[in-house]
C-alpha cells in the first residue's frame, strides 16, 4: 500500500525572515504581497492580534494595536533559495520529494517501517537545518496526507504530526470535519454539498459516488475515492508543462505617459521571453494587458488587453516588437495605469515549429543565448533591449525589504563578535 | 562566444582534449550549496587573535554539531554573534574571542541560541 506524506512550512516567509534575524523571534511579523499591498504571510503573533490575510497594509499600518509588528516587503529570492534547502534535506531522508509549491512538498514515505520516527526526524533536521518549522501528515493518499498536514498544523497537542494511515483514525476526524476542510473541493461544491446535506467528511466519503459526481463531477469522484484511501494522484516529480508563462507587475506609482508604459512593457516581454528561453520553449501566442485600479475610480476607470497569434518564437527582440504594436493599440491618454502584463501562451518546445517556409533565424538564436549567458554572469538583465529604458523609477514598491541573505554576497547575514 | 577550454581546437586537435576539467569551483570547495551552509559576514575585531578579521566571510553550518572549542553563530539577546563555545562541567558557555566580556550561558533563559557551527572563513584582499 502506498503511503503519502505531506510536509509544510508554518508560515513560510515569516519563518524564512525569522531564520535570519533573532530579533524577530518573538515578534509579530508579517510580510506584505508584491508593492508592498497586503498581508500575504503571518506568524501566530500576528495573527493573533487580528491581522488576516489579505488586509492592505495601508488601511492598517497605522492602527496602534499594531505598532509592534514588523512589516517586510517580499523577498522571493530568499524564499526560493530556503525552499530549495527544504527539498534538499527532505531529499536526504526521503526517496522521493515532490515540491507542490514554494512551502509544502508531498513525500513518498511507501515502504518505511517507523513512519512517525522519521516523520518526526524529517520536522527535527529541516528545523534544525533551514531553521523553518513545519507540520507534517501521512496516509494512504495524497488527499488524505493534506487533510492529515491541515489538522497537525491545527492541534498543538499533536506536536507537529498526524498519522492518517488507520482507517479508525481518519474516522474519528471524518465525522467532526466539514467537507470544506478536503484539499480540491471549492467553495462553490461546498455550498451545493451542504445544500445535498452533505456537511462532513464522512457524510461525502458515504455518499452516493453518482451524487457526488452529479454535484462535483469527475474531480469529486476522485476526492472520493482519495478520501476512501485508494489512491488516484501519484507523486509527480516535476512541475507539468507549462501552459504559459507571464509576466505582470503592479507599479509603485501611476503611469501615465505612454514612453514610460512602453519601456515597462517591453521589460515584462523580454523577461517572459528569457523565461521561455530557460526552459527551452517558444510561443506562439502574446498577450499584453494594462489596467487603472478599480479602487480609484474617481481618476476613471479602464482596462485594455490585445492578443495576436505569432509564428512560435523566444527571440526577446520580437516579442518586444508584437508587444509594442499591441500596447499602441490598447493604450489610452489620461488614464492613471496601475498595472501591466504580458502573457506568453501555445508553448511547444524550442524548435519543434520550424518550417521550412520560415528558416531559423540562427544569427538571433545565438544573439539570445550570448544575452542570456551575460546576464546569467554578470547580473540579471546587465544586456538588455534598449526599449526597456534605464530609470524604470516605476517600479514596485518594496520600502521594507530584507537582505537576500543567501543569494547576495554583499547581502548575507552579519554576525558581530562577541 | 566562450566555451573554449582547451579541448575543441581548429588546427591541431588538442592533445588535452580528453583531460578537461575546468577552472576550479570555490563554492564547490567550500560546498556552499549544501543545504546546511549559510555564508555570514563578521563584523566586529575580537577574534582577530584567532585569525578572523572584520569583513571576513564565514562559511558556518546549521548540520554539524559544535563540541568544546567550536567557534559558532549564536543568537544573543537579539543579535547574531560569533562567539567560541565552551563546556563547563554540564553546561554550555560562549566566551568572546579576546576575553573582555564575561561568558553567557547557552540556555533559553539567557535568550541564547546556538545558531550554527564555523566550518571555514574566506578573505579577498583586493
Amino acid at each position: 500500500m502506498p503511503v503519502f506524506g505531506l510536509i509544510d512550512a508554518n508560515s513560510f516567509y515569516c519563518s524564512c525572515q525569522r531564520a535570519f534575524d533573532p530579533a524577530l523571534k518573538r515578534r509579530p511579523v508579517v510580510v506584505l504581497s508584491n508593492n508592498d499591498g497586503c498581508a500575504i504571510a503571518r506568524t501566530k503573533e500576528a495573527k493573533a492580534l487580528g491581522i488576516k490575510m489579505g488586509d492592505a497594509w495601508h488601511l492598517i499600518r497605522k492602527d496602534r494595536k499594531l505598532a509592534g509588528v514588523e512589516w517586510l516587503s517580499s523577498n522571493y529570492p530568499l524564499y526560493a533559495d530556503m525552499s530549495r534547502r527544504v527539498f534538499e534535506v527532505l531529499t536526504d531522508l526521503v526517496p522521493r520529494v515532490e515540491p507542490y509549491s514554494i512551502d509544502e512538498m508531498f513525500l513518498d514515505l511507501s515502504g518505511i517501517n517507523d513512519l512517525e520516527s522519521l516523520c518526526v526526524k524529517l520536522r527535527q533536521d529541516v528545523s534544525q537545518i533551514t531553521k523553518i518549522p513545519t507540520c507534517v501528515g501521512w496516509g494512504p493518499t495524497k488527499t488524505i496526507a493534506k487533510l492529515a498536514n491541515a489538522i497537525a498544523k491545527d492541534r498543538p497537542e499533536l506536536e507537529g504530526v498526524c498519522d492518517l494511515t488507520g482507517a479508525g483514525a481518519r474516522e474519528r476526524y471524518y465525522r467532526n470535519l466539514d467537507v470544506g476542510e478536503v484539499w480540491g473541493i471549492g467553495r462553490r461544491s461546498v455550498e451545493k454539498l451542504h445544500a445535498s446535506n452533505i456537511r462532513t467528511i464522512s457524510h461525502y466519503v458515504d455518499a452516493d459516488e453518482k451524487l457526488i459526481r452529479a454535484i462535483s463531477g469527475i474531480l469529486g469522484e476522485r476526492i472520493q475515492s482519495e478520501l476512501r484511501g485508494d489512491s488516484c494522484l501519484r507523486l509527480s516529480d516535476m512541475a507539468p508543462q507549462r501552459q504559459g508563462v507571464s509576466c505582470t507587475r503592479s507599479f509603485g506609482r501611476p503611469i501615465t505617459e505612454p514612453e514610460e508604459m512602453r519601456e515597462a512593457v517591453c521589460g515584462f516581454a523580454t523577461r517572459a521571453a528569457e523565461k521561455l528561453r530557460g526552459e527551452g520553449l517558444e510561443g506562439g501566442h502574446i498577450a499584453v494587458f494594462i489596467q487603472t485600479s478599480p479602487h480609484a475610480r474617481q481618476w476613471g476607470w479602464y482596462s485594455g488587453q490585445r492578443a495576436l497569434s505569432i509564428p512560435a518564437t523566444n527571440d526577446t527582440l520580437v516579442m518586444v516588437r508584437h508587444a509594442t504594436r499591441l500596447l499602441r493599440e490598447i493604450w489610452r491618454p489620461g488614464y492613471r495605469y496601475i498595472k501591466a502584463g504580458v502573457h506568453l501562451t501555445d508553448l511547444s518546445p524550442d524548435g519543434a515549429q520550424a518550417s521550412l517556409l520560415e528558416p531559423r533565424n540562427m544569427a538571433a538564436e545565438s544573439a539570445m543565448r550570448a544575452m542570456d549567458e551575460i546576464n546569467q554572469r554578470y547580473g540579471k538583465q546587465v544586456l538588455r533591449p534598449a526599449s526597456i529604458g534605464v530609470n524604470r523609477n516605476w517600479s514596485p514598491r518594496q520600502n521594507m525589504l530584507s537582505p537576500r541573505y543567501t543569494t547576495k554576497l554583499a547581502e548575507i547575514m552579519v554576525a558581530g563578535t562577541f | 562566444m566562450s566555451g573554449y577550454a582547451g579541448d575543441r581546437t581548429t588546427g591541431f586537435a588538442s592533445p588535452a582534449a580528453d583531460d578537461i576539467e575546468g577552472p576550479i569551483d570555490l563554492s564547490e570547495a567550500l560546498d556552499l550549496r549544501r543545504p546546511s551552509r549559510y555564508p555570514v559576514r563578521v563584523s566586529g575585531a575580537t577574534f582577530a587573535a584567532r585569525g578572523i578579521l572584520p569583513d571576513d566571510v564565514l562559511v558556518v553550518d546549521t548540520s554539524v554539531t559544535a563540541v568544546h572549542g567550536s567557534l559558532v553563530v549564536a543568537s544573543v539577546a537579539g543579535r547574531s554573534m560569533l562567539a567560541e563555545l565552551r563546556k563547563t562541567g554540564r553546561r554550555w558557555h560562549l566566551h568572546s574571542g579576546d576575553g573582555c566580556r564575561p561568558p553567557v550561558e547557552v540556555a533559553e533563559s539567557s535568550d541564547v541560541e546556538i545558531w550554527a557551527a564555523v566550518t571555514g572563513v574566506v578573505r579577498l584582499v583586493v
